[in-house]
């Protein structure tokens, strides 16, 4: 049975009480950092309209904000490690909403880039880091079922953000639509004040009188501690660690693949005769039934037969999601493709249920903040590159039934990767084991001989 | 007059009968005629209608071909004398002037007209449009039908309705054919909202159509902002006077370990490395 990796806290982490408040605060700030992305789309047409721009100058509005989102990770795991993680969500909220109130008065769609882009982005990378750091924190035994309803947030938020955005655009226009969805992003602050920092002994707190003991020692060391920042910054040890390597490496796999399909399922679709308005509703169908599987996914993962064994049931996820695009080109119907859409939707939410418990898993509460870090800003070339690369495969061969095969091929690898990389990994890992538990027992031995001698 | 001279007479009258007459019928010989079917008016009720067009001239043709509203149908060229062209189920976009088309080779082409009528019927136009005020709305509709309407707007206020009254100089309306366009300059957010209707009018009947034009005021989105705004402010302080009520009687059950330790549970999980203290 593989080892879950020591407990570094030193306490016992609530795993309840205040935790789930934690939770929806979490919650509120994962779902407005994964959703905004794709619901901005829904107002393209009118800047496109207003500001005389193409289509593909207003798509990179959400591509440099999903870019900057993913490659803010590093410098929000340092800020996470230093300040802890409620300032850390507040300034992302902040951030977000003046990138969106500043966005509404713009002119130029560079103007835009930089508001919505690079501002915006920076704001939900700060969220969604601080977010996952504090959940580690509060919660030990029931982390999957945390992280399951943490990363609801997402379809959640998707749902709810898509038609109230559409609202706002019929009511206000594209400028005032943002100005009031800055507001709304402000919400963050509120589910940034829900996380409570847990006051640890020995470790720099926000809050409290142990903040007011530690703050001379931080006065007369600044250049020791700049220096221990910078090696936290890129901690490239990090790659030295086995587990590390192949989460890192399977997960990269998993998201080269998995948002292809979710663009172009909707052309597919109308490619084989459906309707538009049908063909849209596929993608809710997906996200509805995303919405309900993420916490449920967690509540399995929490109970007492899958949770020794997550890092299998995370690769299990992997191929069943692979599997299912390898599987949707088989048959031209519609019923065919809502029962593809749902097995998506279900497992593309087991597989976000588990990405960031089974790093937690990996890791330990103490190394994750950074371990994240690493892990999206790598992550932000695969997701980047996979949709283009997608649709350069259907350019090509004008055929949509090999992005399906591609996709599913290069998931269902990335699944069978960790499948079989995790149980050498394990093996290892008991074997290290045995050989500390030899070592001690030899130490004490002798120290007992040692005892016994001069007694 | 003698009965030879009187025959004489009838004889060259008649000549001349029958010379003017074999002059009349060399001559119709060099312009060819055709016969068509009756121009027509289209009901709603109208089965397959069938165009049809006759050459009845001497000389055949080269080859004939339909045209409509002055463009050539494609696939419609033929070297018969009698050709057709069929409308299944005529509707609406079927309404126009139809030709068909004879040419010779040592002739020039002759060609007849036939109109298929229909009053105007309007298919294209936005049921509403949302525009901020200072901005321009374009508000359009397109019609089938021939001959093409005359079109006219109005302004639906207060339920009567009214010409549209340009004194500020910012309405411009364009119509061609089966399209009109009417362009408001400068938004205002008083007196431009309202109903607007397009009328097509041709002599078989009259078509109106209503868009609904809404104008935005640009500081709208201000007051739902300001709502926003003072729930996240109450739900911070509430949550930050919450924590502050909590926090002495947390800091007194506090020794290094935080949150409620004491438990009765002995459940330490034995497959985690994790060691706890069962306090109480």
């Amino acid at each position: 049975m593989p080892p879950a990796p020591a407990n570094e806290l030193g306490y016992k982490p609530l795993d309840g009480g205040w935790g789930w408040m934690v939770v929806v605060g979490a919650h509120i700030s994962i779902g407005f950092a994964y959703s905004t992305p794709k619901v901005l789309s829904i107002f393209f047409k009118e800047i496109q309209e207003n500001l005389e721009a193409s289509s593909s100058e207003i798509a990179w509005i959400s591509s440099i904000m999903l870019a900057v989102m993913y490659a803010g990770g590093p410098v929000s795991s340092l800020l996470v490690n230093h300040f802890g993680s409620r300032p850390i969500v507040m300034l992302g909220g902040l951030l977000c909403g003046v990138s969106m109130v500043t966005a509404s008065f713009g002119n130029s769609i560079v103007y835009l880039y930089l508001c919505i882009g690079v501002i915006g982005g920076c704001g939900l990378s700060l969220n969604l880091n601080a977010s996952l750091t504090i959940i580690s924190k509060y919660f030990l035994i029931k982390r999957p079922l945390a992280n399951g309803l943490a990363m609801a947030g997402s379809p959640v938020f998707l749902c709810i953000l898509a038609p109230v955005n559409q609202y706002l655009l019929d009511m206000f226009g594209w400028r005032g639509s943002l100005l009031i969805l800055g507001g709304l992003m402000l919400n963050c602050c509120v589910a940034g004040a829900l996380m409570r920092p847990v006051a640890q002994p020995g470790r720099r707190s926000t809050s409290g009188p142990l903040n007011e003991v530690e703050k001379p020692p931080n006065n007369t060391k600044p250049k020791i501690d700049c220096m221990n920042r910078a090696k936290t910054f890129m901690d490239f040890t990090f790659f030295k660690d086995r587990g590390f390597v192949i989460y890192l490496i399977g997960n990269v796999l998993f998201i080269f693949g998995a948002y292809a399909p979710i663009v172009f399922l909707s052309a597919y679709a109308i490619d084989q005769g459906v309707e538009e308005y049908s063909a849209a509703y596929l993608l809710s169908i997906m996200g509805f039934v995303d919405m309900f599987v993420r916490p449920a996914t967690g509540l399995i993962a929490s109970s007492k037969w899958i949770r020794p064994r997550i890092q299998y049931f995370f690769s299990f996820a992997m191929v069943f999601n692979g599997t299912c695009h390898l599987l949707c080109p088989l048959v031209n119907s519609y019923a065919f493709l809502v029962t593809y859409a749902a097995f998506f939707g279900l497992s593309f939410g087991m597989v976000f249920a588990l990405i960031f418990e089974c790093l937690m898993d990996l890791m330990g509460n103490q190394r994750f903040p950074s371990a994240v870090g690493l892990v999206t800003i790598i992550e932000c070339f695969p997701m980047l590159l996979g949709p283009p690369a997608a649709g350069l495969l259907v350019d090509f061969f004008d055929d949509y039934r090999y992005l399906f095969f591609m996709c599913g091929s290069v998931i269902v690898t990335g699944g069978l990767f960790l499948f079989v990389m995790n149980i050498y990994n394990y093996y290892m890992l008991d074997k290290e084991k045995a050989a500390k538990v030899r070592e001690l027992n030899q130490i004490t031995m002798e120290n007992q001989d040692q005892v016994n001698i001069s007694s | 007059m003698t009965p030879g001279e009187r025959r004489a007479a009838v004889m060259s009258y008649s000549v001349a009968i029958v010379g003017a007459l074999l002059l009349q019928s060399v001559s119709s010989q060099n312009e060819p005629s055709i016969s068509t079917s009756e121009h027509t008016t289209l009901s709603k009720e109208s089965g397959t209608y069938t165009l049809q067009c006759n050459l009845t001239s001497s000389s055949p043709p080269q080859e004939s071909y339909w045209m409509k509203n002055g463009e050539e149908i494609p696939e419609t060229r033929s070297p018969n004398r009698q050709t057709e062209y069929k409308l299944n189920k005529p509707r609406g976009d079927d309404a126009g002037w139809y030709m068909c088309v004879y040419t010779f080779e040592m002739s020039p082409p002759a060609n007849a007209t036939i109109d298929i009528r229909s009053a105007p019927d309007i298919i294209g136009h936005k049921r509403s449009e949302n525009k901020n005020e200072g901005q321009v709305a374009v508000l359009y509709c397109k019609s089938v039908g021939y001959p093409h309407p005359a079109w006219t707007w109005h302004k639906f206020d207060d339920g009567v309705h009214r010409e549209i009254d340009n004194t500020s100089g910012r309405f411009f309306i364009n119509s061609r054919d089966n399209y009109t366009e009417l362009n408001i300059m400068d938004l205002d957010i008083v007196s431009d909202p309202g109903e607007y209707h397009c009328n097509a009018t041709n002599m078989f009947g009259s078509r109106d159509q209503m868009i609904l034009l809404r104008v935005r005021s640009n500081l709208a989105p201000l007051w739902p902002l300001l709502g926003v705004l003072a729930e996240i402010i109450i739900l911070v302080v509430i949550i930050v006077v919450y924590e502050k009520r909590k926090k002495p009687e947390d800091l007194q059950d506090d020794d290094d370990s935080p949150g409620p330790v004491k438990t009765n549970s002995t459940n330490n999980h034995k497959d985690k490395n994790l060691r706890q203290r069962n306090t109480n």
